[in-house]
């Protein structure tokens, strides 16, 4: 059951635009979020709000991905941090403070620290592809394949994913798969 | 959003999960009407001829054979349909109640609310094989002696195998014995009257009443917190314009109206979990082969909702202990000159912000010595260390893991997980429990519950230049170390961090190291690659040795420590939010909370951070555990807080003192010239009989430290130059007269003079200080300097 997950999630998400296609013509609309030189896409369905500047308390001797714990209507959220997740080096913005998207996730809201979020684009789905073979294990579980913008590449991220209770189970199997990070791949 | 049907596994979970309204409704009634039709039963075996309860019993039955003919669940519907022709001919008077028929009927609401679940939780109501009880239902219908007794082989069990001198016993319990029909037809016109009266207000209540999901509370709740602290921001901002402070001082009491209110809506009646008992105490006496008089008190005490599910199961362990191991069985009483009815009494009442829930019977007491065999035999303590124990402390070994004291393992008890369960579940959600016994007397066992579990009072603590919330529940005291002392009182044994609290040795663990790992791990200097050289004994205080720090001495699951913080806050009234799975899973932490400067802090789990500290369970000084001390032994000496007033020492009794404030000297105030201490609106009149306030050299800026004592029922400060420390007080006697010398002790081999506290003048009423510390609030602060 379980090694069958990443596969069928490769299929889901173009079968969601396939999905569009017949409803409303192929396009999706995609917010686009910026860590390090990457863009990154979510689908701003599964969008419930986006934060800026805020500076989330950490967690001492929390999974190294959990980027600390906001404030939100009355709730305290974790939030991810996408930077950490991926293993981008390199300084953060300027004091701390990042944009946090907050995402709907199976177990309730949960954060996504992104450095920047950008704009909301519209993709079709004609330009989407699954994830390359020689991506790592990892970033495969994460995302779900890329639009082909004529800028360069949308990286989508599967939101349902994200969640950070259900990321650090899957941290473990996949650290083990992983030769290293291979960032490399990722830019655009 | 649309959902297409490309993955018919995900369709047919998505649909199994809602369950339609309708369903769902019915199963909220069912199960009210269950729940009354429970009471009433064992209501009805004191009052068998009360035709309001039949009629009640007969209705609960009878809306749910007719919903769910309707709803399509065909195998409640015969079940309910049996029932209910029995129920019809009692209702009419064609039929007695009498033991079996109520037994009949218990069974009957066993089997509904059996399939009842199984409509919950599977959507479907089961297999099952009803006919057998459909059968003695049928059966209980003619009331022929030979033909209901083969019917009931398993319910006369236990009598049978106890011969007939118990036989008879058990039918005392109960109404009669079997099939002796009271012919109650005189006592039918004495018994509706007072019945019918409730019946009429109970329906008047459930007409004001509105059913509402408890996650909706839950988000009131929330957004309540929310605005509590949005109000304390704006209280913040706006105190410097006098408009809007009146209009911000007007947020403030709306909002804390509110808060109160949602607090309220979430509350319930321990009736609630009360009214399962005494279906619980009617089996149990069957099988246990007692007779025992349910007394239950403060019915209408409310709890709030989750601490009142939180302790049905501790409340039900506690009272089979009770009726187990503490009401003896009727000939037993006798001989000891007792009723042969046992009466197990329970009690609920509101203690400031605690419910307490007592549990208490006439039975036999705990038996000492009994305790202090068993705990040896079981390997719990080493029979030295029992020698050493006095009774009180002995009583508290039935707490521990795998205690018991039953001879043999039954399915009421013995298998030693009896106690420690009942202290772990009420200590889990922030309550306490103590017991108190007298052998040939009886045990009262008493849970002491927060009121509310969403806000809990905690001391705030720095660390790693993070705040954390510690429950004031498991706080006992806090030890003051400035920096340059701190190399000199932390004592190490290879490697352990120890500090002497008033001569016993309190284990420490060191918040921010065990917080961040790398920080202990990575002295100075090269001399840590040997954990075990006497140079780390002396670089590891100075690691710490940085800046003032302060010991939160905590007791908790009967381990007692000390965890080192780098500073303290004020406590706060916090509202507990639940953490993410993933941060859980860390294991230290419990929730989360916003506190009143925005700030987010984590709550610490103090027995998560002794058990990974390895903090074993201390078996003596746990002075949250004492029973209530035994006036006639009472020692004569008392412990005493010695503190130093302009150059001269004196003793304040160490039971009345509350805490220990360091404020400026700028706080105290004065009413009509009398030094006051105002505390959030309240007053609290400050004693300087030596001048400490008006000392030369200070500004307004200096600290005075004032002790915090109760008098009585009020409290009133005193005001001093240095708290020095605790120490037990020695008795003084007159030379010559031998009389006791009265204000005067003896500390530390000096005569040293209590200070009376009810010679501090109370202010004028209208001033009169209404402060009321709980038992929640810092006890003790024996801050050393």
């Amino acid at each position: 059951m379980n090694a069958s997950l990443p596969v069928r999630q490769e299929i889901a998400v173009p079968a969601s635009i396939v999905r569009g296609d017949s409803a409303s013509g192929s396009m999706l609309e995609v917010c686009s979020v910026r860590v390090g030189p990457t863009v990154f896409g979510i689908p701003i369905e599964h969008i419930v709000e986006i934060i800026g500047g805020v500076r989330p308390r950490p967690v001492p001797l929390a999974p190294d991905f959990v980027g600390g714990l906001i404030h939100y209507r009355g709730d305290i959220l974790t939030t991810v941090s996408l930077r950490r997740l991926l293993y981008v080096d390199g300084i953060q913005c300027t004091d701390g403070r990042q944009d946090i998207v907050v995402l709907e996730g199976p177990g309730g809201c949960f954060g996504l620290q992104v450095d920047s979020v950008g704009q909301v684009l519209t993709v079709s789905s004609a330009d989407h592809e699954p994830n390359p073979s020689i991506l790592d294990g990892h970033r495969r579980a994460l995302f779900a394949g890329a639009y082909k913008l004529t800028d360069g590449l949308l990286i989508m991220l599967d939101s349902a994913r994200l969640d950070p209770d259900l990321l650090s189970p899957a941290l473990i199997r996949s650290e083990r798969v992983d030769s290293g990070p291979a960032i490399g791949l990722l830019k655009s | 959003m649309p959902h297409c049907p490309q993955e018919p596994g995900q369709n047919l979970a998505g649909q199994a999960r809602p369950m339609d309204d309708l369903t769902r409704e019915f199963l909220i009634e069912s199960q009210e009407g269950l729940d009354r039709m429970e009471r009433c039963l064992t209501d009805l075996e004191e009052r068998p001829q009360d035709i309001e309860l039949l009629a009640e019993i007969f209705r609960s039955v009878h809306t749910i054979k007719g919903t769910t003919g309707f709803l399509g669940f065909r195998r409640l519907e015969k079940l309910a349909h049996s029932g209910e022709n029995l129920l019809g001919l009692l209702r009419d008077g064609k039929l007695s109640a009498n033991q079996s028929i109520i037994n009949g009927l218990l069974q009957l609401l066993d089997g509904l609310r059996g399939i009842l679940h199984n409509i919950e939780v599977y959507q479907h109501e089961g297999e099952g094989f009803d006919e057998a009880l459909i059968g003695r239902l049928d059966e209980l219908q003619y009331p022929d002696v030979s033909g209901v007794e083969a019917s009931f082989p398993h319910q006369f069990e236990c009598s049978v195998e106890n011969g007939p001198a118990t036989s008879e016993q058990t039918a005392a319990i109960m109404i009669g014995p079997p099939f002796i029909a009271i012919s109650g037809q005189q006592d039918a016109a004495i018994n509706p009257a007072a019945p019918g009266a409730t019946g009429a207000k109970a329906s008047t209540a459930s007409d004001s009443t509105l059913r509402v999901d408890v996650t909706l509370l839950n988000r009131l709740m929330n957004l309540v917190g929310e605005l509590v602290l949005t109000r304390n921001q704006i209280l913040q901002t706006t105190s410097l314009d006098s408009n809007l402070t009146v209009l911000s001082r007007r947020l403030d009491m709306v909002t804390a109206d509110l808060r109160e209110a949602v607090m309220k809506a979430r509350m319930q009646p321990v009736s609630y979990v009360f009214s399962k008992f005494p279906r619980i105490i009617r089996d149990l006496t069957q099988t246990l082969n007692r007779r025992v008089r349910l007394v239950v008190e403060g019915q209408e005490t409310e709890l709030d909702k989750s601490l009142l599910e939180a302790i049905k199961d501790p409340l039900t362990h506690a009272v089979r202990n009770s009726l187990d191991h503490g009401i003896e069985p009727a000939d037993v009483r006798i001989a000891c000159g007792k009723e042969p009815e046992g009466t197990l009494k329970l009690r609920a009442y509101q203690e400031s912000s605690h419910v307490i829930i007592e549990i208490s019977d006439d039975g036999a007491g705990i038996a000492v010595d009994k305790v202090r065999n068993r705990a040896i035999e079981r390997g719990l303590i080493t029979s030295e260390r029992a020698a050493h124990l006095a009774d009180r402390e002995l009583m508290q070994l039935i707490f521990l893991p795998g205690f018991s004291t039953a001879e043999s393992v039954t399915n009421v008890s013995g298998r030693g997980v009896g106690m420690d369960i009942v202290r772990t579940n009420v200590e889990k959600i922030g309550g306490k429990v103590e017991i108190e016994s007298r052998p040939g007397r009886g045990t009262t066992l008493r849970l002491r519950i927060p009121l509310t579990l969403a806000i809990i009072p905690a001391l705030i603590v720095h660390s790693l230049n993070q705040s954390f919330a510690i429950p004031q529940g498991a706080l006992s005291e806090l030890v003051h170390i400035p920096k340059e002392r701190i190399v000199s009182v932390i004592e190490w044994m290879e490697g352990s961090p120890l500090y002497r609290l008033r001569g016993h040795l309190l284990p420490l663990i060191f918040l921010d190291q065990m917080l961040d790992p790398t920080r202990g791990s990575v002295p100075s200097t090269s001399a840590a690659a040997d954990p075990f050289s006497d140079v780390l004994n002396e670089t590891a205080p100075t690691v710490q040795g940085q800046r003032d720090d302060f010991i939160a001495v905590l007791d908790v699951d009967g381990r007692r420590f000390g965890l080192v913080v780098d500073g303290l806050a004020d406590p706060e009234e916090i509202v507990v939010k639940p953490l993410s799975a993933v941060l859980k899973s860390i294991g230290y932490y419990s929730g989360a909370t916003v506190l009143g400067s925005g700030d987010l802090a984590l709550i610490l789990d103090p027995g998560a951070l002794a058990a990974h500290a390895s903090i074993a369970m201390t078996e003596y000084d746990r002075p949250h555990q004492a029973i209530e001390p035994d006036h006639a032994t009472a020692p004569t000496s008392a412990q005493y807080l010695l503190v130093e007033t302009a150059e001269r020492r004196a003793a304040v009794p160490l039971d009345d003192v509350l805490r220990i404030e360091r404020v400026p000297v700028s706080r105290i105030e004065y009413a009509d010239s009398r030094p006051v201490l105002n505390f959030a609106g309240r007053l609290l009149p400050v004693q300087d009989s030596t001048g400490e306030l008006s000392r030369a050299g200070r500004t307004a800026e200096t600290p005075v430290t004032v002790v915090v004592c109760c008098d009585g029922n009020r409290n009133v400060g005193i005001a001093v130059t240095n708290v020095l420390d605790v120490a037990t007080g020695g008795e003084l006697f007159e030379a010559g007269s031998e009389r006791r010398a009265s204000g005067v002790t003896l500390l530390n081999e000096r005569v040293t003079n209590v200070v009376a506290l009810d010679s501090v003048p109370s202010l004028p009423s209208e001033f009169q200080s209404e402060l009321i510390f709980g038992s929640d609030w810092i006890e003790v602060s024996a801050a050393k300097v």
